[in-house]
């Protein structure tokens, strides 16, 4: 029974593993490398790199969004730096910087302001990783029902009381765990959000070239995209207001 | 008689011409030439008694007083003549040519009227200019005295009047102070001069240099160029601080001057003592262009406190106290001292502890501007007052420069000080305010550093969370026990009838007698053999059919496994192996083989596992 679970334990914690030592983290190094010479702009290329070929992981948007605010790129820092936000919600290095990085944007929208539970109920189903929650839901999974077949086959009392209370007791907090991941995801499925990626973009009160601007937005800025068609994307900024705006001024987090 | 009427005739005659001849009507003006705001008088005077005067027009005048009338009448050997004149004191409205048109007068009822005045106008010269002009003229006097050379006959005015744009460097970096020096050069009488257009010195901070002595009296000097002499003098000289990278064009500067051009007299007599009229002319000279090669500062060796200065300079600090009592003022000073752009330098930032309340600074400034450039000293003297008792550093000021003569930076630091509070009779408790610390707080702060832990990296796209393989380690718990509970059931199912395990492990143990049987075959122990192949059945048959080991016995035997439709031959041959070995116990048997025997036994018991 303990062969099994070790080799349960080793099938899980494998593939995690699985990436540790092929071509992506030396180009990751030479990007920490670059950027730690002040070469800021190859460190944006060789993190820029590895991007383009699909690697991902918080600390590399957050990397890539450093580059980019070094070299004065702020809009493109932005978009990494919520990229990195996504993967990691409870970071607060990311969190700073992205606040450093929205200092230096043109647009300074007051957001209005949120019901206190519902800010606390965001930090807390933000506060890890998803792939971090999933590890665990598993590992809880695989524990709970460990202990509940000990219960199942075990003689004596004691042990069949332990087992099974210490079961439940992992049982809850994996269904917690998967409960949270799943409204994280849910979360990020419901706020779709971009950056403005062009200087001066002017946001128009219909989807269409001849309808009248709404108003300026400028690089740099947040916005949630409501809706999207091919060529027009619609935005909500913090404050409230809404409008369309070409599908090449944002790009989608 | 006849003759006598002819001399009376031509007597009266006579009188009637000489007083024809004798009436004239003329019109003069005191000068031709006038300049705007000045005035003049025009006089029309006639020689006998006049009616009916008519004035001409004024246009382009404007009549400050008049017509005055004059008369006067004398009497000379009975003969009496009478004169009147009109007169207007006009002022001049605009530049340019004009013409004052012919008066009228009537006559003996005859109409006379003047021929028309031309009367230039010129800009206006106020009375300082026309004190310039009037030393100007001494010194041209002068320099005709001693050279003998006599300007104005040559109408290139350009070699006799010029203004020269002189800088002192035509390459400079960004914050290198040049001089710029507009000079007049002139060999001709200048009456007056106006300013037109300044030069734009767009690109450049500009610091006009004021003469230390008299700033408003004009100093001529005799400079020479190619043999011949100028008078020369300064119009304005700037003192230019680069402010971007480039070639910056620093346009002309535009004058008027009026040239008082000498017209030689009819009369060389006249000539001769220096008599003669002479005209006033305006030119425009207009300065040439420089263009002023602006070089960035080099990018290599730039400090981190570079913050612009180019020169030589020297800071200092100082304090007033090291030792004081809590909400007593502190003076900080920062004295920088060279030669440079000092009036461009951005004010330094200094650290300060944040439990002192820190004031701007007052910035006292003791700078020369002259030719050399600009030098002196200025002083940022800080008040602070600490609130709280304690020992507090200021920390020293770092400060670097372009130095232009080493082509380097070079980067300065100050002493700090060690300040001892201490506590105040009355000590407040008012700490740094938030904001203020906040401020400093962002200030010193930069992005967080790069993560250096590139072991989560993966390529996947869709990360753990979601993926096949996380759906199925979820489910590989519960369903490893789902199955655990149904291999429990089956084998608890199995297991409760005791019967059916010992049938069911009836071929198992009769393998353990067989085995342990082929070890004595080996061994050659024959009956030792033979005991443990009938041990094996026996055991077998016993467990298999269910029968106690006392009850065991060949019919026994052969009837339980009829009862259980073995076939008669399987179960004579079993009796007969029964025997065959029962006897090799004891007599060694002869005919068949201890291996035959084996092999036989082992056949039994496979035929009666796959039959019942």
């Amino acid at each position: 029974m303990l062969k099994r679970l070790i080799y349960l334990l080793l099938l899980i914690v494998a593939p995690l593993l699985a990436f540790s030592n092929d071509a992506g983290p030396a180009m990751f190094k030479k990007g920490n490398n670059l950027y730690q010479k002040a070469n800021y702009k190859d460190a944006a290329a060789a993190y820029q790199k590895m991007v383009d070929d699909g690697y991902q992981s918080a600390g590399l948007y957050f990397n890539l969004g450093n580059a980019y605010y070094k070299t004065g790129d702020i809009a493109p820092a932005l978009l990494y730096y919520e990229k990195a936000h996504r993967l990691s919600p409870g970071d607060e290095d990311i969190r700073v910087n992205i606040q450093f990085a929205n200092s230096k944007t043109t647009d300074k929208i007051e957001a209005v302001p949120e019901f206190f539970i519902t800010k606390w109920w965001t930090g807390f189903i933000l506060a890890f990783p998803a792939s971090t929650l999933a590890v665990f839901s598993v590992l809880l999974f695989i524990g709970a029902s460990g202990l509940l077949i000990l219960y199942r086959f075990s003689g004596a009392v004691i042990v069949k009381k332990i087992s099974f209370y210490s079961a439940i007791l992992l049982l809850l907090p994996g269904i917690g765990t998967i409960f949270i991941s799943g409204r994280q995801a849910a979360y990020f499925d419901a706020h779709h959000d971009g950056i403005i990626f062009n200087s001066s973009v002017n946001v128009k009160n219909a989807p269409s070239g001849t309808a009248k601007n709404g108003f300026v937005l400028h690089e740099g800025t947040k916005v949630s995209i409501l809706d999207k068609n091919a060529s027009w994307i619609k935005i909500k900024l913090a404050n409230g207001n809404e409008g369309w705006v070409g599908a090449a001024d944002v790009r989608e987090i | 008689m006849k003759l006598k009427y002819y001399i009376l005739l031509l007597l009266l005659f006579c009188t009637t011409v000489l007083f024809a001849q004798g009436v004239k009507f003329t019109a003069s003006v005191n000068k031709t030439e006038v300049g705007t705001t000045e005035q003049f008088e025009v006089t029309f005077t006639i020689n006998s008694n006049g009616e009916r005067f008519v004035p001409p027009n004024f246009n382009g005048f404007l009549i400050v007083s008049g017509p005055n009338v004059s008369q006067s009448m004398t009497v000379i050997n009975g003969a009496s003549s009478s004169s009147s004149g009109y007169s207007y004191d006009l002022v001049p409205v605009k530049e340019g040519i004009y013409t004052i048109g012919p008066a009228t007068i009537v006559v003996n009822g005859k109409q006379l009227s003047t021929s028309p005045i031309k009367i230039k106008v010129v800009k206006g010269a106020s009375a300082a200019q026309a004190n310039a002009a009037r030393q100007q003229q001494q010194q041209q006097q002068q320099v005709q005295g001693q050279q003998g050379i006599v300007a104005g006959h040559s109408k290139d005015i350009n070699r006799d009047l010029f203004i020269r744009a002189d800088v002192n460097k035509t390459n400079a970096y960004i914050g290198e102070q040049l001089t710029l020096s507009y000079r007049l050069y002139t060999r001709v009488a200048l009456v007056g001069s106006e300013l037109e257009k300044m030069s734009d010195q767009n690109g450049f901070y500009s610091q006009e240099i004021k003469s230390a002595n008299n700033p408003t009296a004009v100093q001529w000097r005799i400079e020479t160029i190619k043999g011949i002499k100028y008078n020369v003098t300064e119009i304005k000289q700037n003192i230019l601080f680069p402010e971007r990278a480039g070639n910056i064009t620093i346009d002309p500067m535009i004058m008027d001057f009026i040239v008082r051009e000498t017209v030689p007299s009819a009369d060389p007599f006249d000539n001769f003592f220096g008599g003669g009229s002479y005209n006033d002319v305006k030119y425009k000279i207009k300065s040439s262009p420089v263009v002023i090669h602006v070089k960035p500062l080099p990018e290599s060796g730039k400090p981190a406190s570079f913050s612009g200065a180019v020169g030589r300079f020297s800071v200092t600090t100082s304090v007033d106290k090291t030792d004081l009592k809590a909400n007593e003022p502190l003076n900080y000073k920062i004295t920088l001292k060279g030669k440079g752009n000092l009036k461009l330098l951005k004010p330094m930032a200094p650290e300060f502890p944040l439990d002192f309340d820190k004031y701007d600074p007052k910035v006292t400034d003791t700078i020369t501007d002259n030719e050399n450039g600009e030098s002196g000293t200025r002083v940022y003297t800080y008040l602070l007052i600490p609130r709280h008792g304690g020992k507090f550093n200021i920390d020293p000021i770092k400060f670097s420069y372009y130095d232009l003569a080493t082509g380097r930076y070079v980067s300065q630091q100050t002493k700090g000080f060690t300040i001892n509070v201490a506590k105040g009779a009355t000590e407040n408790n008012v700490t740094s305010i938030g904001a203020d610390k906040q401020d400093v707080k962002l200030l010193n702060k930069d992005i967080r550093y790069i993560k250096t832990d590139g072991s989560d990296i993966s390529k996947d796209d869709e990360g753990f969370y979601g993926s096949g393989l996380y759906y199925f380690l979820l489910l590989l718990g519960p369903l490893a026990f789902a199955g655990a509970l149904v291999f429990g059931k089956v084998y608890e199912m199995n297991n409760s009838d005791a019967v059916k395990v010992k049938s069911r492990k009836a071929g198992k143990i009769a393998a353990k007698h067989l085995a342990s049987a082929k070890a004595q075959l080996t061994a050659n122990n024959k009956p030792v053999f033979y005991e443990n192949v009938f041990k094996g059945l026996y055991g077998y048959l016993s467990d298999k059919l269910n029968i106690a080991a006392a009850d065991l016995n060949r019919e026994k035997i052969a009837t339980e496994l009829k009862a259980r439709q073995l076939d008669e031959p399987t179960i004579n041959e079993l009796l007969e192996t029964l025997d065959l070995c029962d006897m090799a116990r004891f007599a060694p048997v002869s005919g068949i083989s201890e291996q035959e025997v084996f092999e036989k036994a082992k056949n039994m018991i496979n035929n009666i596992e796959d039959k019942i």
